[in-house]
């Protein structure tokens, strides 16, 4: 099984976009995208670039199609998994569900119809656990929510359909059902982190040190909130930023005093950072690099596919950026600066 | 029945004012599958508002439904007409108040039972206030310098909270906890009191109003709780006769909803692929079988009375694969569809293996399992089961009938060999020629298998294939020449110069095909030419071999049978019964299980697996749905 699976990782470790790769695709003509794309694992994506068989307005939004890349490949490296490693991964793809749930929400919270709304919604395939018709016919925010705590995601609904009943401010619902999701990410990363070690801790702490920081500085300098509400919004985690950290830098007034308060590795790496944009690029790279380090050791199965996963999702972001940009007619240079990516030492 | 049935794609066209009823009557007509138009100058969906319309009315029914149980069954009349989109959007609106009264009795339900809740926590909370020795009235004073808030929160965010609120100089003090909830008192300076409101709401903080009656004696705030409670039983009992009025009145509406939908139902189920428009102009497109056209035309004549364009044609060969297979059978041979169903679906005109599928699977099933006793017992069992094994009860009555008949020429009866003379040939005395015989059988099902292939590649147009390949006539001639040439060396013929012939002409004529079919350079043609020649005659051969076992197991159970009979003879009068019963039950359920299970297996990997493909496409008609009661 363990064979299998660094195998299956290794495989698809080879479909990663180094930096020069994505700056071929900028430059490249038309003709030659298609094939492009499929040589690196991407046939949904190639189907409507530059494909006289099929009529672009037949197929799915870009966005939707890259997600299903995405779960098509983590089906494949989830199949071999059992117990905790296969719920995490289970889970680190219900983020796309709970983005449904947002969808199904805010389309009540509108009056959309309901087929505007599953429309809307991503195709989940085998990971998904709602019942997005009878959710989206329901008549209002109310019995939506009702029907959603009977549901997988009770515990994360429930938290939520609280805030929302005291407040009625759609901000507490998507903060609550964010905040939810990733608490319950890493309470399921916790027994791995134990089994696995190190590398897979790395992995999961680049992940939610750098949303609690994306988070604190936008909910704190952007919407204004105060300190106290601003810590009670953050993911509670075990990694660099801890409760007490986060505390702290929460009660600060400023970013650039944020940022002077933050460890001194991370000071190096967000030197001159001025925008929450280029800190959070900034923090990814750091991820990415990482990430890579990982995929290329020989940590355990899991950790490395878990990387491959956050690596193939970053590119995929990237690919989107190039090819949507390429449809705009976007000069190469604009493109670049939209895939605010830099290098992470792929190559 | 051997084939599907010949169809015509329609285009029905008219107005799309009149669609639903096109719909309606097309599925009253009982054979019409709805499929895509294919014309670019119909490219509108005039029948999308309809279904849209449709979805969430039957979504609002059937949540209604979970609430009224409406047990009459809904009878469609004749002559009642599909609801217009307005009436539709009329319906649909009604549901949707019906729904919003029943949700509203739902929620006022549950707030008198979270009331009632909460009445009983304030009621421990008084207590346990009572036990702090707390006055109230001066912790709560709103001119304070300190402002004081209590009221519960989830258990799971009480840490969270506290840190939280810490940042701001406040105190959390828990003092009860009832359920998931705790009760807690949070105090801080009341100038700081905006910047922990938002918080508080995050997180699910609800406020405990502490009523002015609860600030006095406890004996007052008692009597208090108890008027509170009397009044929460009252409106209690005031929405379940909201409810029970609510049903009452909604009934025969509701009964109505059910037959207006299932009368809108058709339009709404073509509307997925077979409705196409432009401006009034609709059109209903699919599938009806070419020998109920002018049934057809009677049917849109007495109901449209000519407001109508009937355009129709053959499927053209690029669409076969699209095309339905519409199968009429007789009632005995249904019970084998679900088996050949559950390998797929014949291609429209391809060959359908239902019949030949039922008479094989017997006679294997008599040859492998053939005893008069235990033939009997199968039969009786599945008559006797019959009602709960449905009309898979037939196939094992048929089965035991065949192993009966096999047990009479097997001269067999419980495993007893000499109870009557052997009519044809004893397995046990005789296995050489139950063995030959059984390889008979192959070649003959292998030759017919061979025929069909042929016969459905032809159909599908691929006639190179039907002449030339492995499957088709060229290696149904390589394969009887070879059977004849092998069957003259045993002495059974003498065919061996015209088979040598026959297989040479057949096995050059599969490798001159294979070599044109071939791709790549001049040593990967010569190699798979070889390789895929000679697989042809490997497994040509060795499914045929594969038959073989219809012989063995006609042996197992007389070998089996034995080993009982062996067993019983060392034991005394009783258990010599005993085991004989046992092991003929054992016999009856595993052996014939495994037969059953062989028989199929025969069938499906030497017999399907060479001329089905099985991705046909099921006809799948329009249809009324008579709703049988509520839920």
């Amino acid at each position: 099984m363990s064979a299998y699976l660094d195998t299956r990782v290794t495989l698809y470790a080879s479909r990663l976009w180094p930096d020069d790769a994505l700056e071929a695709l900028i430059a490249m003509p038309d003709a030659a995208v298609a094939e492009t794309l499929g040589e690196r694992g991407l046939p949904q994506l190639a189907a409507g670039y530059g494909s006289a068989t099929e009529p672009q307005q037949n197929l799915p939004s870009l966005e939707l199609r890259i997600i299903s890349q995405i779960l098509d490949e983590t089906q494949v490296l989830i199949r071999p998994l059992s117990g905790d490693a296969r719920a995490f991964l289970n889970f680190w793809t219900a983020r796309f569900e709970v983005s449904n749930v947002k969808t199904l929400l805010r389309g009540k919270m509108t009056g959309e119809r309901p087929a505007a709304i599953l429309a809307r919604l991503i195709p989940m395939g085998p990971f998904g656990r709602l019942d997005n018709a009878a959710l989206a016919h329901a008549e209002d925010v109310g019995e939506l929510l009702r029907r959603l705590e009977a549901g997988p995601y009770a515990a994360i609904v429930r938290r939520a359909r609280r805030a929302f009943e005291q407040s009625q401010d759609p901000f507490s619902l998507d903060a609550a059902l964010d905040r939810g999701y990733y608490e319950g990410l890493v309470r399921r990363a916790e027994p791995l982190e134990e089994t696995v070690g190190a590398p897979f801790r790395r992995l999961m702490a680049d992940l939610v040190d750098r949303i609690n920081l994306v988070w604190l500085m936008r909910y704190r300098f952007n919407y204004g909130l105060p300190p106290a509400q601003v810590y009670y919004l953050l993911v509670a985690s075990h990694y660099a930023l801890s409760g007490a950290r986060l505390r702290e830098l929460a009660a600060l007034d400023s970013p650039q005093a944020v940022l002077a308060a933050l460890p001194a590795a991370w000071q190096a790496r967000l030197a001159g950072a001025t925008d929450i944009a280029t800190v959070f690029a900034r923090m990814e790279r750091a991820a990415a690099a990482d990430a890579l380090q990982v995929l290329r050791s020989r940590a355990p199965e899991i950790a490395r596919a878990f990387a491959y996963l956050i690596l193939r999702e970053r590119d995929l972001r990237a690919v989107r950026a190039v090819l949507r940009g390429r449809h705009l007619g976007l000069p190469g240079d604009d493109i670049r600066l939209a895939l605010r990516r830099g290098s992470a030492g792929m190559h | 029945m051997l084939r599907a049935e010949p169809l015509l794609k329609i285009r029905l066209m008219l107005l799309a004012s009149e669609a639903q009823d096109a719909a309606l009557t097309l599925a009253r007509f009982g054979v019409f599958n709805p499929a895509p138009c294919g014309l670019e100058a119909l490219a509108d969906a005039p029948a999308a508002a309809y279904r849209e319309a449709w979805l969430e009315a039957e979504a609002r029914l059937s949540k209604l439904m979970e609430t009224c149980t409406d047990e009459v069954p809904v009878d469609l009349p004749a002559a009642a007409e599909a609801p217009s989109l307005a009436d539709l959007e009329e319906l649909n609106h009604w549901l949707k108040d019906a729904w919003s009264a029943c949700f509203a009795c739902h929620e006022d339900e549950a707030r008198i039972e979270e009331m009632r809740s909460r009445l009983g926590a304030l009621e421990e909370t008084l207590a346990k206030l009572e036990g702090l020795n707390v006055n109230l009235a001066q912790l709560l004073r709103a001119d304070s310098l300190l402002a004081v808030n209590i009221g519960s929160l989830p258990a799971a965010e009480l840490k969270r909270v506290t840190e939280a609120l810490a940042m701001t100089g406040h105190l959390v003090s828990r003092f009860d906890q009832a359920g998931e909830q705790v009760f807690a008192v949070i105090a801080g300076p009341r100038a700081r009191q905006g910047e922990v409101r938002g918080l508080l709401a995050q997180a699910g903080w609800r406020e405990l109003p502490v009523p002015d009656e609860l600030r006095t004696h406890p004996q007052a705030a008692r009597i208090w709780l108890d008027a509170q409670r009397a009044g929460l039983d009252s409106q209690s009992g005031a929405a379940c006769e909201v409810r029970d009025r609510l049903l009452e009145a909604f009934g025969p509406r509701l009964h109505e909803a059910r037959l207006r939908l299932a009368l809108a139902r058709p339009l709404a189920e073509a509307a997925m692929s077979g409705v196409c428009g432009r401006g009034e102009l609709a059109a209903v497109s699919g599938w009806v079988p070419k020998r109920r056209l002018d049934a057809l035309r009677r049917t849109l004549d007495d109901r449209f009375h000519g407001r109508y364009w009937l355009d129709l044609r053959e499927p053209s060969p690029r669409e076969i694969a699209e095309v339905p297979s519409l199968m009429r059978y007789p009632g005995w041979l249904r019970p084998y569809v679900p088996l050949v169903k559950s390998y797929g679906v014949p291609r429209y005109g391809e060959f359908d293996p239902v019949l030949p599928f039922a008479v094989t699977y017997l006679l294997l099933f008599g040859a492998m399992f053939g005893d008069v006793g235990h033939g009997a017992a199968i039969l009786l069992l599945s008559a006797g089961f019959a009602r709960r094994l449905g009309a898979m009860a037939w196939i094992g009555v048929a089965a035991g009938t065949v192993s009966i008949l096999f047990g009479f020429l097997y001269g067999s009866v419980f495993g007893y060999e000499d109870v009557f003379p052997a009519l044809w040939v004893s397995p046990l005395h005789d296995p050489t020629r139950v063995l030959t015989i059984a390889v008979a059988f192959g070649v003959g099902f292998i030759a017919f298998v061979l025929l069909i292939n042929a016969f459905n590649k032809g159909v599908a147009g691929r006639a190179s294939e039907a002449l030339f390949d492995s499957g088709g006539l060229a290696g149904l001639a390589f394969y009887l020449g070879a059977v004849g040439m092998l069957a003259s060396r045993v002495g059974m013929f003498d065919v061996a110069r015209t088979g040598g012939l026959l297989a040479g002409a057949g096995i050059a004529v599969v490798a001159a095909y294979k070599w044109h079919e071939a791709r790549g350079g001049l040593g990967e043609r010569i190699l798979v030419t070889i390789i895929e020649t000679l697989e042809t005659a490997i497994t040509l051969f060795s499914n045929t071999l594969s038959f073989m076992r219809v012989a063995a197991f006609s042996l197992n159970h007389v070998a089996l049978a034995l080993a009982v009979f062996t067993l019983a003879h060392g034991l005394d009068t009783v258990g010599h019964g005993i085991t004989l019963v046992l092991g003929n039950i054992v016999i009856i359920v595993l052996e014939g299980g495994i037969v059953a299970i062989q028989a199929l297996r025969l069938m499906y990997y030497e017999g399907f697996s060479r001329f089905f493909n099985g991705d046909g496409r099921e006809f799948v008609p329009l249809r009324l749905e008579n709703t049988a009661g509520g839920q």
